[in-house]
């Protein structure tokens, strides 16, 4: 920023001087021809130029040599400072009068008029300033702005902004001070820092203030001059940092809505290909499944072999599709925006329908249910949550031999409800046996039990998607045992049914 | 056995279609097919199938709006094949008027299954029937008694009128919403717990092992089927 040019005063009172002796001269030469009063007319508009010129301080020496040098060349008795005549006196008197008049008037006008232009100027590349920012669609723009607006001026100025996660960074560069950049961001003043006015730099740190929020802060540094802004620069250093504030603002904000709308486009976009996928792959499948399952049950002699092959292409098929919906979930759940329905429901509606879904598969084990009278009614999405008791089970019944007893328990504890289900199969691999809840992690590696491993990493998803806490142990009895909890929190008031 | 019981299948995809129909006809039902909804809208209105099978991903309507214009003018019984991710189709088409549904893949047996169960309930719908015998349990409606192996059993009003709701609507699946408004009033739709708690005591005086229940099923994220 330019401030009020100020010329260095010395020559100011040198060229009075000049001038006063110019007029004297002039006057000397022409002495013969003039009158007094023309004489000290010509003094005084040396003055008036003095004062338009240079100022108040040399148009008032002016003003007082003219009178001296009248009263010296002009009055007689010439050339000494005696005065014959009395009235004279009053003449130099109104001389000086109007002379220092002149000298102030006219400078203050002046000066006026040259902050009046002055202020013009700066309002007119203040504009100029905010229409390149309002153009600036990158932080290099706003940058280019600012440095074109201080462009001529002493100070360079250098903008921090916040970062991704909105902090006030670090930087390492020379000359910022991180401490007083954070003040002045936190603080949201204005703070001048003459600390390294020995090496010739002062600096003013400004907090960058938008509508929202402070977005950092503007450094001008200014070098080999002492920077100590007045108050009317301080007020126009504010408005360019609020300019660039509100330039940084709209950009975050522009950021921020490009990013919202890349996220909606691709979640979009990853449901439409879950969706595809799933419909595409589950049609096909279905009608293998059904044609198969036709051929098994059809009436039509047919040879053993050609049946139990039905049988093997229908259940594998079956297998497929349930390895499909197993990684289609987990696809859905590791996105990590699964909504869930949550209501307040029973265990036991869950557990019941869970074993009611598979029956068919065990009917080589016996179940046993043990139900905590008087269980709470839980917040949770039921069809998750059949999920996980379905994988469950059916991961007892996979490594549980035939004829032994999967007990399914439903109970509670202060904090939580829970739901345990412990087979009599070989349990965990103790060194296994908080890797079983990873994807594609199976007890025993390579066995013929079919499945890949995801059904308990699908459990440990959605129980965690509740806020609940999931675990595998090993019984002292043998077997394993997978139990989960989910948080009991404040269930909803069953008001008693009014029998009138 | 021939019967000329006939059923309609709305299917766009012609292999599942096939195994539809190849089933339905080994069970000498009468198959008719249609492959889009507009197709099977005007077959609905000539044949008059028994039962519908309908597939709610059709390419030319929503399969919701199909149920919706058929159920105008007609009360036959509609099974709905719907894959496991529209879980909220699903339930829509329940509440505005499907009877049933089956999750792709299914069996032969599954499919046969129910149809079987949906064309035997309709004609002679248990509205009017004095009683109703499951398990242990008869409910007479006339008396409005239910007892147990001989014993009364007493329940509230609620549980009573949950249990008459369900009763009348063997093998239907009703979802929350449908029970909700029968059973508490049109006010009370999202009262879930409610439901819940009514289905557990009803579970508790009427079946033999409430926690693995035969009669009271749960169609969980849909609602509640009663099964003979």
């Amino acid at each position: 920023m330019r401030l009020p040019l100020t010329s260095r005063p010395v020559y100011g009172y040198l060229t009075a001087l000049l001038a006063c002796g110019i007029i004297t001269l002039i006057n000397i030469l022409l002495t013969d021809y003039f009158e007094l009063a023309n004489i000290v007319l010509l003094y005084l508009f040396g003055v008036f130029l003095i004062a338009w010129g240079y100022g108040r301080g040399p148009a008032s020496v002016a003003a007082v040599i003219s009178v001296g040098l009248l009263d010296f060349f002009f009055v007689s008795p010439r050339f000494s400072f005696a005065v014959g005549d009395l009235q004279y006196l009053l003449t130099f008197s109104v001389m000086l009068a109007v002379g220092l008049l002149t000298a102030h008037l006219t400078a203050k006008l002046h000066h006026q008029a040259r902050l009046a232009s002055n202020s013009e100027a700066q309002t007119q590349r203040l504009y100029e300033l905010a229409r390149a920012l309002a153009g600036a669609i990158s932080l290099p723009q706003v940058s280019t702005a600012l440095n074109h607006y201080l462009a001529g001026s002493t100070y360079t100025a250098s903008l921090h902004l916040l970062d991704k996660h909105d902090h006030l960074g670090e930087v390492s560069t020379d000359y910022i001070n991180m401490q007083l950049a954070r003040t002045a961001f936190e603080s949201g003043e204005v703070i001048h820092s003459e600390l390294e006015a020995d090496r010739g730099v002062s600096q003013v740190y400004i907090p960058l203030k938008a509508p929202m929020r402070i977005r950092g802060v503007m450094l001008l540094t200014g070098r080999n001059i002492r920077l100590n802004p007045t108050q009317p620069e301080r007020e126009v250093l504010v408005t360019v940092a609020s300019l660039i504030a509100i330039a940084v603002e709209r950009l975050h904000f522009i950021e921020v809505a490009h990013q919202t709308q890349l996220q909606v486009v691709t979640e979009r976009l990853r449901s439409s290909i879950l969706a595809a996928l799933s419909h595409d792959i589950r049609t096909p499948l279905t009608s293998l499944v059904g044609l198969a399952d036709s051929l098994v049950l059809s009436k039509e002699t047919m040879s053993d072999f050609s049946r139990s092959t039905a049988v093997v292409i229908r259940d594998q098929a079956k297998a497929m599709s349930h390895l499909l919906g197993n990684l289609l979930d987990m696809a859905r759940l590791h996105a990590g925006n699964v909504r869930l329905r949550q209501e307040w429901q029973l265990y036991e509606d869950v557990i019941a329908s869970s074993l009611q879904l598979l029956k068919p598969s065990l009917a080589a084990h016996t179940i046993k249910v043990h139900l905590e009278p008087g269980l709470p009614l839980v917040q949770f999405d039921a069809v998750l949550l059949e999920r996980v008791v379905c994988n469950l089970v059916e991961n007892a019944a996979k490594y549980a031999p035939a004829t032994t007893v999967i007990e399914v328990r439903a109970y509670t504890t202060p904090s939580h409800a829970c739901v345990s289900v412990r087979d009599q199969g070989p349990g965990f691999p103790s060194d296994k046996m908080t890797r079983v809840f990873e994807m594609f992690v199976r007890g025993t590696s390579e066995s013929s039990t079919a499945g890949v491993g995801l059904g308990l990493a699908i459990c440990k998803a959605i129980i965690e998607a509740h806020q609940g806490f999931i675990g595998a142990e090993n019984c002292a009895g043998g077997g394993g045992c997978i139990s989960f909890g989910l948080p009991r929190g404040t269930p909803p008031r069953i008001e008693p049914e009014v029998i009138g | 056995m021939a019967h000329d019981t006939s059923i309609l299948v709305i299917e766009d995809d012609p292999p599942i279609r096939r195994f539809i129909k190849a089933s339905l006809e080994q069970e000498h039902y009468r198959v008719f097919e249609a492959d889009n909804a507009k197709r099977g809208l005007s077959e609905a209105a000539t044949r008059k199938p028994a039962l519908l099978i309908l597939d709610l991903g059709l390419p030319d309507m929503d399969g919701i709006e199909l149920i919706a214009e058929l159920r105008h003018w007609s009360a036959m019984p509609i099974l709905i094949l719907s894959a496991r991710t529209d879980e909220q189709d699903k339930i829509a088409a329940l509440d505005s008027g499907a009877d049933d549904y089956l999750i792709k893949p299914f069996g032969v047996g599954e499919l046969l299954a129910r149809v079987r169960a949906l064309i035997r309930r309709h004609p002679a719908a248990p509205d009017g029937a004095p009683q109703v015998q499951f398990g242990e349990v008869c409910v007479d409606f006339i008396n409005r008694s239910i007892s147990r192996a001989g014993n009364p059993v007493h329940l509230t009003p609620i549980e009573y009128r949950l249990l008459s709701v369900l009763v009348t609507h063997p093998g239907k699946v009703m979802t929350q919403r449908q029970l909700l408004r029968e059973v508490w009033g049109p006010q009370h739709g999202d009262d879930g717990h409610y439901l819940r708690i009514y289905v557990r005591r009803l579970r508790q005086k009427l079946e033999i092992d409430p926690a693995q229940p035969l009669h009271f099923l749960t169609e969980t994220g849909v609602g509640y089927r009663f099964k003979l």
